[in-house]
């Protein structure tokens, strides 16, 4: 099914009419919830009333410490997990109404990387293009465009079981956009990441946004996000308590640094006084 | 730009199967419990059973029989045959050259009344009134121009085996001297007379009777081996998956997750079919050769027939698919590899339990047994190979077979597509275990 352009309004959607030419929105999400039935802990809500939107050529950072709720919300905007309740849409489609038209837009990294051990790196690319639907010439062409792009020549006909872990994350990103998709949904990129491979990850994301894609990626590391997200939400206990950019995010709560204004943002969500 | 268009369910179905088939061949226990054991364990088995012939070979050896000399009224004994029959034609096994002076693979010739007969002569030896009298073997001395001698025999008997091959082996003995010295006595080369003519004569019915013992033994090693060749991709694809990380990728591919997991069940099945027929072709060429040289004169005839084969190829299909459905359902709820090997071992025995009933003697395939799982297709595949004809039995159990083989496959989508399966990081516990299948047998 062919989906509509991104440009329509949809209710409730950012008001995009005052700004001069803004991007298109690509990943929105209205008020997504996500509740888990544990055998120990019963009925868990993981995800509560999340609201979120992203632009094109936009870096959203969710971040948030463990548990917060950021893997599952972003595994309900890439269809990986269907919303208890909510909405959500990418590039103008309903994740829920039509998740393997919203699958076609996304590239998703996970945090493990999530290779096959026993498929070499050329293997891994086009066993991901043919299902992806790239035909067999535009495939080869494009596994060996990003087999350059990566600097993957010297071991893309090994097994990725054998690759280090800056081997696997640059197959891992080069699976991702495979199909050049105008949506990218990374969960915690650079976790476990040495220097240099996460300086690369991090060079691929910024490289990204200037390319128009559109980019969400949740993380706990609070410098990346700094650095990083031209926007930043704020989740904990699965809910969403403050979104901006960084200067918004300041002007809130009076911190100077994004660990302050975590920290911050959290006590208000529990109801304690301000610190200090 | 517009995304590309994502293939069909069904040549997703096929690429997501013909990765995880290629993956899972390069895993190691996967080869060798889908190949490897297949092709090796007929000849270990037959090479052990050689072994155990081997072992009993010295009681044999030692066994004394009995053979009864008889022919129509006006045939001539040859003459030297008698003291033939009564030495061992092997010279190691005469008294002088035993460890205990005795002769070894003793036979005991009597001469009995003659008889119109090989037949009649036998019929005789059968109604003789004390059985500790009868004659393990006959030897009927055919008249002159009436064709070969005859040894008449029972292979189902062991005396009666052991005395027509130490019986054949004498004759064959005193053939060849009578026929050197005639033709020393004519000055010709020996190879230019005719030897004495001798038949066997297998009055027992051979060839059920091999059919019998591959009947009780083949049905259980084909469920054995399609739930081993299913076993190790079930538990690789599904909990060993969840273990490597890989399912979220999976999970993300623009195809319905239908075919993700038809993918799945296909490759399991396939590894299993592979093993399957390995499994037929390695018993197919191991019961063409070594099972015949067990056989060879050990009291059974094992002959497999082609046409039996193929008539349990297409319920072995059926089965196939239920036992892959299955164990891939189940496997899918463990969440490491270790958890689905651990969960997986004793629904195993859930196939080979009931396998066993192929070894039970009075057990036949019936309107009721064709509807019983596992049983219904051992009970078939035993009937096949002794040639029995049960249409509406087979069918049944073609039709049953297929129904669960459904189910099977219903069964395992409906547990892979439960996104907690998917994704989350839970630990199987039993009553988890049973409220999912439960759930999984109830959904829509």
């Amino acid at each position: 099914m062919e989906s509509s352009p991104t440009t329509r309004a949809l209710p409730g959607a950012p008001d995009d009419s005052a700004a001069a030419t803004p991007a298109p929105v690509a990943i929105w999400a209205r008020a997504l919830c996500k509740t888990f039935q544990d055998p120990e802990r019963g009925r868990v809500e993981a995800v509560r009333e999340v609201e979120l939107h992203c632009r094109r050529g936009e870096i959203y950072g969710l971040l948030g410490p463990n548990g917060a709720g950021k893997t599952t919300t972003l595994r309900m905007l890439s269809t990986i997990l269907a919303p208890t309740s909510g909405t959500a849409e990418i590039d103008g489609v309903d994740v829920v109404e039509d998740p393997l038209e919203a699958r076609r837009r996304i590239g998703f990294l996970s945090t493990s990387t999530g290779l096959y051990p026993r498929l070499t790196a050329r293997e891994t690319l086009r066993y991901f293009g043919k299902l992806h639907g790239i035909g067999e010439g535009p495939l080869e062409a494009r596994v060996e465009e990003l087999v350059e792009a990566f600097d993957m020549g010297a071991f893309a006909d090994g097994r990725c079981e054998a690759f280090s872990t800056g081997q696997k994350q640059k197959v891992s990103i080069a699976r991702a956009v495979l199909h050049d998709p105008p949506v990218l949904i990374l969960d915690e990129p650079t976790t476990g990441l040495d220097i240099l491979a996460s300086s690369a990850m991090i060079d691929f994301i910024e490289s990204s946004r200037a390319r128009g894609t559109c980019i969400l990626f949740s993380t706990h590391i609070m410098s990346e996000a700094e650095r990083l997200c031209d926007r930043i939400g704020v989740i904990y206990g699965g809910r969403l308590l403050a979104e901006g950019t960084l200067a918004e995010l300041q002007e809130r709560t009076g911190e100077a640094w994004l660990d302050g204004v975590f920290k911050a943002l959290v006590r208000e969500a529990r109801g304690e006084e301000p610190a200090g | 730009m517009e995304p590309p268009a994502p293939p069909g369910v069904w040549r997703a179905t096929w690429w997501v199967a013909r990765k995880e088939l290629a993956t899972s061949f390069r895993d190691r226990q996967t080869a060798i419990y889908a190949v490897v054991l297949p092709i090796a364990l007929y000849p270990v088995m037959f090479w052990l059973m050689i072994q155990g012939v081997l072992l009993v070979q010295g009681r044999r050896e030692h066994l004394a029989v009995e053979v009864g000399v008889t022919g129509v009224e006006r045939v001539e004994p040859p003459s030297g045959l008698a003291e033939a029959l009564l030495r061992p034609p092997r010279e190691e096994d005469t008294p002088a050259n035993t460890p205990e002076g005795e002769p070894l693979e003793r036979l005991e010739a009597t001469w009995l009344e003659p008889a119109p007969s090989l037949a009649e002569a036998w019929e005789r030896e059968l109604s003789a009134e004390e059985p500790e009298l009868r004659q393990d073997a006959l030897l009927f001395l055919a008249a002159e121009g009436e064709g070969p001698s005859r040894i008449a025999y029972d292979s189902t008997d062991t005396r009666s085996s052991l005395a027509e091959q130490r019986l054949r082996k004498r004759l064959e003995a005193f053939a060849e001297g009578r026929r050197e010295a005639a033709a020393e006595a004519r000055g010709l080369d020996p190879r230019r007379l005719e030897p004495l003519a001798i038949e066997r004569r297998n009055l027992a019915p051979d060839e059920e009777m091999g059919a019998y013992i591959l009947s009780i033994l083949f049905p259980l090693l084909l469920v054995v081996m399609t739930v081993m060749g299913a076993f190790h991709p079930a538990v690789d694809l599904t909990a060993g998956e969840r273990e490597r990380g890989t399912s979220e990728t999976t999970l993300i591919l623009p195809i319905p997750r239908v075919a993700v997991h038809q993918g799945k069940i296909l490759a399991v099945c396939a590894s299993a079919l592979l093993a399957t027929s390995l499994n037929l072709l390695a018993l197919g060429l191991s019961a063409g050769h070594l099972l015949e040289m067990i056989a060879q004169g050990k009291g059974f005839v094992i002959e497999l027939p082609v046409s039996a084969l193929l008539s349990i190829a297409p319920l072995a299909l059926l089965f196939t698919f239920s036992v892959s459905a299955i164990l891939t359902g189940v496997a899918a709820l463990a969440k490491s590899f270790k958890e689905g090997q651990a969960l997986l071992g004793p629904v195993q025995m859930i196939f080979i339990f009931p396998a066993m009933t192929s070894m039970l003697p009075g057990l036949e395939l019936s309107v009721g047994t064709a509807l019983v799982p596992v049983v219904n297709v051992v009970l078939a595949f035993r009937g096949m190979l002794r040639g029995d004809s049960l249409p509406l039995e087979y069918s049944l159990t073609a039709l049953s077979l297929l129904a669960y083989a459904v189910l099977a496959i219903l069964f395992a989508v409906r547990v892979l597509s439960r996104e907690s399966l998917g994704v989350a990081d839970e630990t199987i516990s039993f009553k988890r275990l049973v409220s999912l299948l439960r759930s999984a047998a109830s959904a829509r």
